[in-house]
Order: C-alpha cells, then structure tokens, then sequence
C-alpha cells in the first residue's frame, strides 16, 4: 500500500515538474511552440513505451468526440506555459489545481441536474478561502499602513 | 485589467481546460486503454499545436521573463513531456491498486503542491526562487484540503 501511496505522491511531483519545465521552455520559445514540444516529447516517448509493450486496444466503436483531449490539451499546455513562469510554480499549481477542482464539480452538477452533495461544497468554501487568503491578507497590512501614520500625530 | 489578475483568470481557465481534457480522455481510456488514450491525444494534441503555432505565433517570440543568458535553450527544456506522459503510465498503475481513483487524485493533488511550494522556495529547475510566507503555505493548505474533499466527495 506504502509503495502505491509514494507512487502517487511521485506522480504529482512528475506533473508539477513537467509544467515547470514547460514554462522554462516557454521563455524561450513562447507558450505555444512550448506546447507542441511537449506533445511531441510524449509522444515519441508514449510510442516507445507502446512498441516495448505491445499493446493494442480494439479501436472499432470509439465516439470521435472522445478525441477532442487532444484539444484540449494542446490549449491547456499553451496556457500553462504562459502563467507558469508569471506567477511562479506554487501559484500557478494552486490556481490551475482550483480552476480544475471547481469546474468539476459545476461540470458534475450540469450533467446529472443535481446539487453537489455537502461535503463537495464545504471543499469549494475551502478552496475559495485558501485562494482569497493571501489577498485578504495584503489588504489588511495596507489598512494598517495607511492607519499607522494618523497615529503618530 | 492589470497583468496580474489576467494571469489569475488565465491560470484558473487553465484547469478548466485540464477537466474537460481529462473528461474527454476519460472517455477514449474507457473504449480503449489508459496508454492508448493518452498516446492518441499526445499524436493529436502535437498537431493542434503545431495549427495553432502556424495560425497565431509564427514569429518566434524574444526571450522573456528570467531568460536570462542568451544562448539556446538546455536540452531538458524540451523534455518536459516526458514526465507529463510517464503519470500516464504511473497512475493507471496507481488507479488499479486499494487507492482507486478518488485516492490517487488526491496524492497526486498533494505531490504537486509540494512539489510547487519546495520548487519556488528553492528555486528548482532555473525557476526564480520566491519566499513562501505563513499565509501562503495556509492558502495552499486551504486549497489542498478543500480539493481533496471535492475529489472524495465525488468518488
């Protein structure tokens, strides 16, 4: 179990730094040339790992609108790219990992016509407190600068 | 709008394109397999791309933000897919283990913003270093803890 725990563990850490290498790429080539390398990287390594494997699934019966991660996902790495060195690797995680969570769960609710039960919601008021957290933050330190100097008269 | 909040409203967009990918790969791994689906989307998204490099980017862009020598780029610059195809191959092994779905997304969810907070403290993989305050590590904790109640709420 430990094993599978580490495994997922290595696997967030392998996402984070694809998208942070990704950025580094798009400082140099922009967001969108960044995106086609990294498409073309995983797919000639996904290539290898199907060859060495040998595996091949029956394609017969597959909705063509199924391909449209395809898409997605080029637009997605494009977007990335771009935030990802502007805001720097924890922010970009948290807003990209927010931005994901909560359109899931409106997805969710769109498609089965209903609400989200309690607990999904107390982790949307989570997310949006974790979020607004910082900004609260600053403005209060503002308030108290701005407070400081009227005391000192 | 400043820069700024654009770059939030972008970052935010960012994951909702990430759901509706995952959505649609979902649904190819379903009717197929987990490695085929994400090897049909890595070959289509490498054409999307490469429309979109042609239609809107064709003159290379001058280096930005924190590029800051000017010789090329290494050559890991260009490998980021390959740690972003390798989750692919991991975690259909972790999805398969007592973690189930739900268990692995919330790991997965925790590895990155580890991953994110030690890398910007650092300065990890030539990324500008930034100093992680109390309030950021509690905004992301509130963010991590809200995310894995979504995910499990969901399972």
């Amino acid at each position: 179990m430990l094993f599978f725990v580490i495994l997922a563990l290595v696997n967030g850490v392998l996402i984070g730094a694809s998208r942070a290498i990704n950025g580094r790429l798009s400082t140099r080539t922009g967001a969108f040339r960044a995106s086609v390398w990294n498409h073309v990287v995983g797919f000639a390594f996904l290539t290898a790992v199907l060859l060495v494997l040998r595996t091949w699934p029956d394609l017969t019966d597959v909705p063509v609108a199924a391909y449209a991660g395809g898409v997605f996902g080029a637009l997605f790495v494009a977007v990335n790219s771009h935030v990802f060195p502007r805001l720097g690797t924890m922010s970009a995680t948290l807003l990209v990992i927010s931005g994901q969570v909560l359109s899931a769960v409106v997805i969710d609710c769109v498609q089965q016509r209903t609400l989200p039960a309690p607990i999904r919601l107390a982790g949307v008021a989570l997310v949006l407190l974790g979020l607004s957290l910082p900004r609260v933050k600053a403005r209060l330190r503002q308030k108290e600068l701005r407070r400081c100097p009227t005391e000192e008269k | 709008m400043t820069g700024r909040a654009l770059d939030w409203l972008l970052a935010l967009a960012g994951g909702v394109l990430l759901t509706l990918m995952t959505q649609s790969n979902a649904v190819l791994a379903r009717h197929t397999d987990a490695l085929y689906a994400s090897w049909a989307a890595h070959g289509l998204g490498a054409v999307v791309a490469l429309l979109l490099v042609l239609a809107l980017a064709r003159r290379k862009p001058a280096p930005t933000h924190g590029a800051q020598d000017g010789g090329g780029a290494p050559l890991w610059y260009y490998l980021g897919g390959i740690p972003g195809a390798l989750v692919v191959v991991l975690s259909a092994v972790a999805v398969n283990s007592e973690l189930a779905l739900a268990g692995t997304i919330a790991l997965m969810l925790t590895g990155q913003m580890v991953f994110g907070t030690f890398s910007d403290h650092l300065g990890l993989l030539h990324t500008p270093r930034r100093r992680i305050t109390a309030t950021d590590l509690a905004g992301a904790g509130c963010v991590l803890a809200g995310s894995v109640l979504i995910v499990l709420g969901g399972a």
